[in-house]
């Protein structure tokens, strides 16, 4: 009797388990099928590698390509931003002189798990796990603020919590609750594997591996102040 | 055979002529896309970067007074590597690893096309 009920026990936790982890792409499947209804895939592409390879090609994509958004983000932010989406871009993706309108459709209901879990389901191999570990770095700061042009182009929480940086690369506010530090670093050594026509220079043998890595622990750094 | 090589002769530079407008178009479709960012789509160094924080003015390449004292040799060098292989500011990045030869020819050509100036010779 003892034995019958360790077994009913054991295949009762066999049976749990099964079903959240079939659940869990029960749902990233969903999710897909979501992506595709709401007409997502007209904007973004989720299928790898990456197509673009001309400024053409560039120009005629209305938003990123999603293909390692698993890798690019993080779960937690994602889901927050999909059932609420604040413009990240200061400008118009692709456009040089119009604002982000910030008209991003917003999902609701079951539908933000689903995509979430869709979405963070497409990962790249280019990216390392475990390489950056987000902390404040003088020497990434200063490269990303003095020697590099990045503030140039992308905003950033400055002294006293002041917006600075330009407008043309997309927001750096808060990046490190936005972006997976692995992928800042891939991002920067290799990043024809993610965007290969960007407005942004390669500076990839341009800075060193360690600068590479300085920038992406400053750049994962960025997150909310603490209030006091 | 006069007749057959003033034909050629009218054939090889007409598709010089049809050749010319399309690299031009390419070159400004490279500025637009890499230089207008800090320099602006029409050179005058108000591009969206450029708020009233951004610490330095990006060169206005309209001014052709200044344009002319770089010669197109300097104006390659920074575009490949950067001010501060000019002595000028970091802002300017180094494209070395983004644009072709091709396309930072292309692109000074561009630029001497903006500022209406020949520049500094030899």
């Amino acid at each position: 009797m003892k034995h019958l009920r360790k077994a009913i026990y054991a295949a009762t936790l066999l049976l749990a388990a099964t079903a959240v982890g079939s659940g869990g792409s029960a749902n990233a499947a969903t999710g897909k099928d979501v992506f595709e209804a709401k007409g997502c895939g007209g904007c973004h592409y989720t299928d790898g590698p990456a197509k673009e390879k001309t400024i053409d090609d560039q120009l005629a994509k209305k938003g990123p390509e999603l293909f390692y958004a698993g890798s690019k983000f993080q779960k937690d932010w994602l889901g927050k931003w999909l059932a609420d989406p604040k413009p990240i871009r200061p400008l118009k993706y692709n456009s040089m002189t119009e604002d982000n309108p910030g008209d991003h459709p917003k999902l609701s209901g079951g539908d933000v798990a689903a995509v979430t879990d869709f979405l963070m389901g497409l990962t790249s191999k280019d990216v390392a796990a475990g390489k950056v570990k987000p902390k404040k770095n003088p020497k990434g700061r200063q490269i990303f603020t003095k020697k590099m042009p990045c503030s140039g182009c992308h905003q950033y929480a400055g002294r006293k919590n002041k917006l600075s940086g330009g407008r043309s690369g997309p927001s750096l506010v808060e990046a490190g609750v936005r972006l997976n530090p692995d992928w800042i670093l891939a991002y920067m050594m290799q990043p024809e594997a993610f965007k290969p026509v960007k407005m942004m220079p390669v500076f990839a043998g341009l800075l060193s591996d360690k600068d590479m890595l300085n920038i992406s622990r400053h750049v994962a750094s960025f997150k909310p102040k603490k209030k006091k | 055979m006069k007749k057959l090589m003033i034909i050629a002769a009218s054939l090889a530079l007409t598709s010089l002529f049809a050749m010319a407008p399309a690299n031009a178009s390419e070159t400004e479709k490279v500025y637009k896309f890499y230089c207008a960012q800090c320099h602006g789509l029409t050179g005058k160094g108000d591009g969206p970067n450029v708020t009233k924080d951004f610490p330095v003015s990006p060169r206005n390449f309209t001014a052709a007074k200044e344009m002319d004292k770089l010669s197109d040799a300097d104006m390659k060098n920074v575009i490949m590597d950067g001010g501060p292989s000019a002595s000028k500011s970091p802002m300017m990045p180094p494209w070395s690893k983004t644009l072709t030869a091709e396309q930072v020819d292309g692109l000074v050509k561009h630029i001497r096309v903006l500022c209406q100036c020949k520049g500094k010779q030899g």
